[in-house]
């Protein structure tokens, strides 16, 4: 579901540290890989590579509703927010320099832990969430989309 | 009288995604585009800031189903049962968030909540006391592979945690209902149980994304012929690295209905309303301007509610856009037209034959 659209073509951007001016990373424009939006604190993340090298989670923060970005930690603890259908999200990748100009190719699965009701893997989800990018909470979406995207500015 | 019609604005899902339609130009299209008045919401996907909309939000919600003289019929909410990530949400708790929606319902003006197939039925128990006091239904739906019943000697299919759907979920409710004698609880149908063949939109997307196309047409072929597990180890003898994965070699398998039309009578009592589930509406050959879904079986189905006297809601459900996501733009459908092709069959059918109501 929108596999060509999750991510919006002309967002990818390093970014910087206001203080230094420090290129800390890159950021791109999200959409929810489904027909509803999700309550936030199910989201546990991205399976995100470029060019062929991958970044986990832990450098990964989403930046949403307005408020600064957050990681996925801290996302875990929103369950009275909620991530709207409407809406786009900021993913933030933390890379030293950030990405080089030029056009980027990317690869994409989300992992947000909506469900239709009680399912065997609860309990194990909750102890050990699973890692994104093995279809676990992909949505609508199974499988790892790819974009080409040029680095903005 | 006669069946009704409405559509559930997951129908425009997508144009919703690239902000071509916001929910007010939905409504305005159900209303003036098609003519009807029943509207179906997604909670997470039209109520902003689910489950705390603004006050704003709730009064500009009903005041325009009001300008429109619209019909506020069923409001489809969920069980994420990890929402609280440190534990998985007990029943109670699960009834708690139903509850929550019961009154979000009742104040943007439904009449019924959809609960989904998966809602333990203890759940829906716990809440029903309130769907009582404030006078909305909770409909729990019937989604494929669910049968209505089992029938002696069918083997019952599996979902995708391998539990076996086995005619439990209508005989409860059915249960739970005769039991309370509450009329606040009962089932919405989804055509999708009547789906008897994958659709052409999900045939051709499965098809641009496998190593070997032409095993998808051999599963076609074969599907009345073999059993699931014989097929695969067909197709790895015939189509090695064919690319196919477990869950599409059985969407490609179908080849008949989760659910006997016939068994709609002992439930119309029951149904809240139901799901008019479709992929993609193209024109019967040598009938121009009237239109099908050639995956699901509306006329029999249809048929039978009329015959039964079934006056309330059909929603349009229309899920065929995710698999014409994967390409450029120029490759999206039309939900609108879609939709509107729709209500050109449901008309037909409901006019096709008498409702035992009117007569």
């Amino acid at each position: 579901m929108f596999d060509s659209y999750l991510i919006r073509e002309d967002s990818l951007e390093n970014f910087v540290c206001p203080e230094s001016g420090k290129v800390l990373g890159f950021k791109f424009a999200v959409r929810i890989a489904d027909y509803r939006g999700c309550i936030l604190s199910l989201h546990n993340g991205y399976y995100i590579t470029v060019d062929g090298v991958e970044y986990p989670r832990e450098l990964q923060r989403f930046q949403v509703n307005g408020k600064a970005p957050r990681d996925f930690e801290e996302i875990k603890k929103c369950v009275w927010e909620h991530w709207n259908y409407d809406d786009e999200a900021y993913v933030y990748v933390e890379k030293e320099g950030g990405l080089e100009p030029g056009v980027h190719h990317i690869g994409l699965m989300q992992s947000v832990l909506a469900q239709y009701g009680y399912a065997p893997h609860d309990e194990e989800w909750i102890k050990n969430p699973p890692v994104p990018g093995k279809g676990a909470g992909a949505g609508k979406t199974q499988f790892v989309c790819y974009y080409d995207l040029e680095l903005q500015k | 009288m006669g069946i009704k019609r409405g559509v559930s604005l997951y129908s425009y899902q997508q144009a919703q995604f690239f902000k071509q339609l916001d929910w007010k130009a939905q409504v305005k299209e159900v209303r003036e585009g098609l003519g009807t008045d029943g509207i179906e919401i997604i909670d997470q996907a039209t109520i902003r800031d689910y489950p705390f909309p603004s006050e704003e939000f709730c009064y500009d919600w009903r005041s325009y189903l009001a300008r429109y003289n619209m019909k506020a019929v069923t409001m489809d909410v969920y069980l994420d049962v990890l929402q609280f990530r440190d534990h998985v949400m007990s029943y109670t708790e699960g009834a708690e968030r139903l509850k929550n929606d019961l009154h979000l319902a009742k104040k943007l003006g439904f009449a019924n909540v959809r609960c989904l197939s998966g809602v333990p039925v203890e759940v829906i128990e716990m809440a029903l006391p309130t769907a009582e006091e404030l006078g909305v239904r909770i409909g729990k739906e019937i989604h494929a592979p669910n049968p209505i019943r089992l029938h002696e000697g069918q083997q019952p299919r599996v979902n995708m945690f391998g539990k076996a759907m086995d005619g439990s979920l209508v005989e409860e409710i059915l249960s739970l209902a005769d039991r309370t004698g509450s009329k606040f609880v009962g089932l919405v149908p989804d055509f999708g149980i009547f789906q008897h063949s994958p659709s052409d939109v999900a045939i051709d997307y499965v098809k641009r994304h496998v190593k070997k196309p032409e095993a998808v047409d051999f599963i076609r072929e074969n599907c009345t012929n073999y059993t699931t597990a014989e097929i695969v180890k067909l197709l790895e003898e015939k189509y090695p690295e064919h690319g196919i994965d477990p869950m599409n070699i059985e969407r490609m398998m179908l080849h008949e209905s989760s659910a006997v039309a016939e068994d709609l009578r002992e439930i119309v009592p029951y149904i809240v309303s139901m799901h008019g589930k479709f992929y993609h509406m193209t024109e019967i050959p040598g009938q121009p301007g009237h239109y099908h879904d050639a995956s699901i079986d509306y006329e029999t189905p249809i048929r039978i509610l009329n015959e039964e006297g079934f006056t309330g809601y059909i929603d349009s459900e229309y899920e065929g856009q995710r698999d014409q996501q994967d390409r450029g733009k120029e490759y999206l459908p039309d939900g609108v037209e879609e939709v509107r092709r729709h209500h050109e069959m449901l008309q037909r059918l409901f006019d096709a034959t008498p409702n035992k109501a009117d007569l």
